[in-house]
């Protein structure tokens, strides 16, 4: 057992652990869509919620991020905006992801 | 509607903000875009190099406030209101780097005020942890938009009250910190106005860098630094510098 090659390991892995925080917390900051003057986040519970609702109708009320409910006209186009911009910033997490596999090697 | 970016900056004995200013201004231009007008006093203003196309107001800038011993020039953030000459206005501490376009799409809400009350370590030590310094949900004044509204009016009304009687309020809400900060008079100024109930706030938390680490690289894309013998970097992310000698990097 060599400790100082233990002390390396455990230092490499807070240095992930907190460049992957750093890294997630950026993509949600990413993740914000504004539309119609309302702020949303484009995580998969907005997709999910706005996929599910466009299903039964054209028109329905949604909360923005500050509980302010907000009609949606046009499904179909808010749900392409929250599905790009959710998979700009998962992209960008994943490239930044897969330098953390490389280092952890 | 004319929307811009309010920026205050005064040198002090130790700090040359009007450094700080020039890096600001610069990554404003390339990300955001948006016309930008600087608040300073002559001083200052006689020590800024061209920073290109951009208004200038000059003040007599209010004294008196310290932090950690040293001259802090932080009063006249509540005069943002009357200061800007804009519809929608985007106020930034000058040490905030826009990496992204991020805060640009927030221009566009039906908000008349809006503000961070998350921030998020970049070290992962938690040291904003609100509860520990008082007794208030925080908010951060690093970073906030508003529009010429009677309700934006109103708010700014009330951070002048907050700060004309700060002591008391300071007492109040036990904030450890005896000097005057920005993050709480908006915090109680908020909380009083909306009635001690929620109010509307940016969904992100902003990204800061505690005054301890040590800045060793920065150019328009990311942002180096050392925290004891641990070096970290972050690119393409707006965040809040609070080293100031990041400037000399």
């Amino acid at each position: 057992m060599d400790i100082r090659e233990l002390k390396k390991q455990s230092d490499l892995s807070y240095d992930i652990a907190v460049a992957k925080r750093n890294a997630l917390e950026k993509a949600k900051s990413r993740q914000i869509l504004v539309y119609k003057e309302h702020i949303f986040r484009a995580d998969a519970e907005t997709i999910c919620l706005i996929k599910t609702l466009s299903d039964k109708n054209d028109s329905f009320f949604v909360l923005d991020t500050n509980k302010n409910p907000v009609e949606i006209n046009d499904p179909t186009e808010f749900l392409n905006k929250l599905i790009e911009r959710n998979q700009e910033s998962l992209n960008t997490y994943h490239q930044m992801y897969k330098t953390f596999s490389q280092r952890s090697e | 509607m004319k929307k811009g970016i309010l920026l205050f900056c005064f040198d002090t004995e130790h700090t040359s903000y009007h450094r700080i200013l020039e890096r600001c201004v610069r990554l404003i231009k390339k990300n955001l875009g948006l016309e930008i007008t600087v608040v300073t006093n002559f001083e200052t203003f006689k020590r800024m190099g061209s920073l290109g196309s951009i208004n200038y107001k000059l003040i007599q800038h209010e004294k008196g406030n310290t932090k950690l011993g040293k001259e802090w020039n932080n009063v006249d953030r509540h005069m943002a209101y009357e200061l800007s000459p804009y519809d929608t206005t985007l106020v930034m501490d000058i040490d905030y780097f826009c990496l992204t376009d991020n805060l640009l799409q927030y221009m566009d809400t039906a908000y008349d005020f809006l503000i961070p009350d998350k921030v998020h370590d970049l070290t992962d030590r938690n040291t904003f942890g609100q509860r520990q310094w008082s007794m208030i949900p925080m908010v951060w004044a690093t970073v906030f938009i508003f529009k010429k509204t009677q309700k934006a009016k109103k708010i700014f009304d009330m951070i002048k009250y907050v700060k004309k009687f700060y002591r008391y309020f300071n007492d109040m809400y036990r904030i450890a910190s005896k000097n005057f900060r920005n993050d709480y008079a908006f915090a109680i100024a908020l909380q009083q106005l909306n009635g001690f109930m929620d109010y509307d706030v940016f969904p992100f938390a902003l990204a800061t860098l505690p005054p301890d680490c040590k800045v060793i690289a920065i150019n328009d894309n990311a942002v180096a630094w050392q925290y004891h013998d641990q070096i970290s970097y972050i690119e393409n992310q707006d965040l809040h510098v609070m080293n100031k000698e990041a400037v000399d990097v």
